[in-house]
């Protein structure tokens, strides 16, 4: 039992700071399809940083500050020059899957895997079979509840929401619906470095291309699936770690019956039946928003 | 006229400043930006064969850009065009699979058949779960990708499986050489003139059919196609499958023509990049048949990189993302420049 909880936790975890990227873009107008690229950045940064310099707490400073630009850019992009958010996070998403593998590239002349001789610290012998757990397992639940105070018990939170709702509105009390969106990147930007951070760092303390392999919109999902509410997209994020891990065990149990490559599917056909859950009892994401990939102040 | 041309400004403006983002991450890198350029034209239009090895390219991706454009114009983005490639190939290669030792006349056209149902096949469930459910197809075709790459490399290393390949990548058997519409550099009559037909067919739907007009209408305001008294959810489900029939042939003419076999995670980029073409080209037909062959000479310049200039092929996958950063940009600045030359006076 202790064994798949912990499965779930080291896969979960990554996809729950994603999500809350996702749900803090979302709350301030922004549909970040991006997530992926800067969460590829993050594990890229980490893992790279901690070869060049030794160092896993400088290079998790670097991840941060990389995906805080790489949100600027975004941010950019989307607010100053109005690019459609779907687009333009697919193009952020791409410049972060590329860009790492130049990166590496460039660093160690070949695109095979790195690894690197340290990992995020462990949480220690005094969780027992939780031990080999990475510190940001255990800040999760924490991150989850500050985010949770942020945006839905701060005025700032409440800001930021009307910012995305109805951006005349959030104007008229004083808020600056560009300068909310500007924070609420940046700060989604940090907890795509701490995902992609804790994915490539964690356990395995290997970086590879592509690694991420759509975590960030799975992510992204989880944030439609969750409704925007921090708490429901972090469930959501577990129940997608929950079924992948279903899907590992699976593949024990049957060994060779059930090809593997199919069982590694289901964290996606899970994603699609979440996003189909949450359109049936919802009426739809775009129900909710409005036009989709527009901000609502042109 | 003007208005085309002020787009054409305005999209060259924010290409430039992508290329200029692209020069300064290469610049990082420790490539040094013009030079890496100077070898990304050179290997797109200017070495021997250049236009050749550009045309390869961009045969395929323009089909699927076509059905890309018609996903589109109807407001629905179907980014899903690589699973539908993928599953289009499978679909085909199974079929020639099971009809080995058949003549090619009968084999070939059938393999066209799946592989289109096949790519339409993949378009259908995001389409239905969009129309019928409201479930965001963003997300539902982005995860039909993933799913259709791990449907091939699952296909590759079991009931397609070469026994005699070695190496890392899986692959398929390779098709007989009487089913192969082209040898592997990749231009035939036959893809070309498939190119031409559905270019041809694609302009008449979208310019001169009720469809045309009533799905471009329905992707700015669906309320406006139900006064006209058609189905939205009609058109809807019919521009899906054409976008993912058209992705579904592109799918099969890689496979009949140049691959010739079925490898694991083969053009990892091909529905990307046709997503890209579509809005280069503004969602115009005409548009992509040169916006793709643009981009046709960038992919075949990924080939050539790393073999003449020591580049990454991931830097044109960075050039791809820059301008897909950019090219749905609007700024006003820009829009006074586009339009320097009107009067100021006259309305829009």
């Amino acid at each position: 039992m202790d064994d798949i909880v912990i499965a779930i936790l080291r896969s979960g975890t990554p996809l729950v700071y994603v999500a809350l990227a996702g749900v803090i873009a979302q709350r301030s107008g922004i549909w970040h399809l991006g997530l992926e690229g800067l969460m590829i950045t993050g594990a890229c940064a980490t893992i790279v940083g901690t070869v060049l310099t030794g160092s896993v707490g400088l290079s998790l400073l670097i991840a941060i500050l990389l995906c805080a630009l790489g949100s600027v850019l975004f941010w950019l992009v989307v607010e100053i020059l109005k690019a459609n958010q779907i687009i333009a996070g697919l193009g952020l998403t791409g410049l972060g899957l590329g860009g790492t593998s130049l990166a590496i590239q460039a660093i160690f002349g070949s695109q095979g895997a790195v690894s690197a001789p340290a990992g995020l610290p462990k949480i220690g012998a005094a969780f027992g079979a939780y031990g080999g757990l990475s510190v940001l397992v255990l800040a999760m639940p924490f991150i989850v509840f500050l985010t949770w105070v942020l945006l839905c018990r701060t005025r700032f939170g409440l800001r930021l929401a009307a910012s995305g709702e109805h951006p005349f509105a959030a104007r008229s009390v004083g808020a600056k619906p560009a300068v909310m969106r500007l924070v609420a990147l940046v700060i989604g930007g940090a907890f795509c470095a701490l995902a992609g951070a804790e994915l490539a760092a964690g356990s395995l303390q290997i970086f590879s291309q592509n690694m991420t392999a759509g975590r960030g919109f799975m992510g992204f999902a989880a944030v439609i699936f969750g409704a925007g509410h921090p708490i429901w997209a972090t469930f959501a994020a577990l129940f997608f770690a929950i079924v992948g891990a279903i899907g590992i065990r699976a593949q024990l149990v049957f060994g060779d019956r059930i090809p593997h490559d199919l069982l590694l599917g289901l964290p996606y056909i899970a994603t699609v039946f979440g996003i189909w859950l949450s359109a049936r009892l919802r009426g739809g994401a775009r129900g909710a928003t409005g036009g989709f990939g527009e901000l609502k102040d042109p | 006229m003007s208005a085309n041309f002020s787009a054409i400004i305005r999209a060259t403006v924010f290409i430039v400043i992508a290329l200029v983002l692209c020069g300064i991450i290469f610049e990082i890198a420790g490539y040094p930006g013009i030079q890496t350029f100077d070898a990304i034209i050179d290997g797109a239009f200017l070495r021997r064969n250049a236009l050749e090895h550009a045309l390869r390219w961009a045969l395929p991706l323009f089909i699927t850009a076509t059905g890309v454009v018609i996903s589109f114009r109807a407001g629905y983005f179907n980014i899903g065009a690589q699973g539908q490639f993928y599953v289009g190939a499978i679909c085909a290669a199974f079929v020639a699979e099971w009809l080995k030792g058949y003549p090619g006349a009968v084999v070939v056209p059938l393999c066209f058949v799946a592989g289109t149902a096949g790519g339409a096949l993949w378009a259908l469930w995001p389409g239905l779960l969009r129309l019928r459910s409201g479930a965001d197809e963003v997300i539902t075709t982005l995860m039909g990708n993933f799913l259709a790459g791990l449907l091939l490399v699952y296909v590759t290393a079991g009931p397609l499986k070469d026994p005699s390949g070695s190496g890392q990548q899986a692959s398929s058997r390779p098709l007989e050489a009487a089913y192969r519409i082209s040898t592997s550099n990749g231009v035939s009559p036959t893809i070309i003139g498939i190119a031409i037909f559905v270019g041809l067919a694609m302009w008449f739907l979208v310019n001169r059919t009720a469809f045309g007009v009533l799905s471009g209408l329905g992707g700015r305001n669906p309320t406006m196609v139900q006064w006209q008294g058609a189905s939205v959810w009609r058109i809807g489900l019919a521009s899906f499958l054409i976008s993912g029939a058209l992705a579904g042939l592109a799918g099969t003419i890689e496979l009949m023509g140049p691959n010739g076999r079925l490898a694991g995670g083969f053009l990892p980029a091909h529905g990307f990049t046709a997503v890209l073409i579509a809005l280069v080209a503004g969602l115009s037909i005409t548009g992509t048949a040169i916006a793709a062959f643009f981009f046709g000479g960038l992919a075949s310049a990924a080939l050539y990189l790393p073999v003449i200039a020591g580049l990454p092929s991931a830097a044109i996958d960075i050039i791809n993302a820059a301008i897909a950063l950019f090219i749905t940009a609007k700024s006003r600045f820009v829009d006074r420049l586009a339009n320097i030359w009107r009067r100021p006076w006259t309305t829009s």
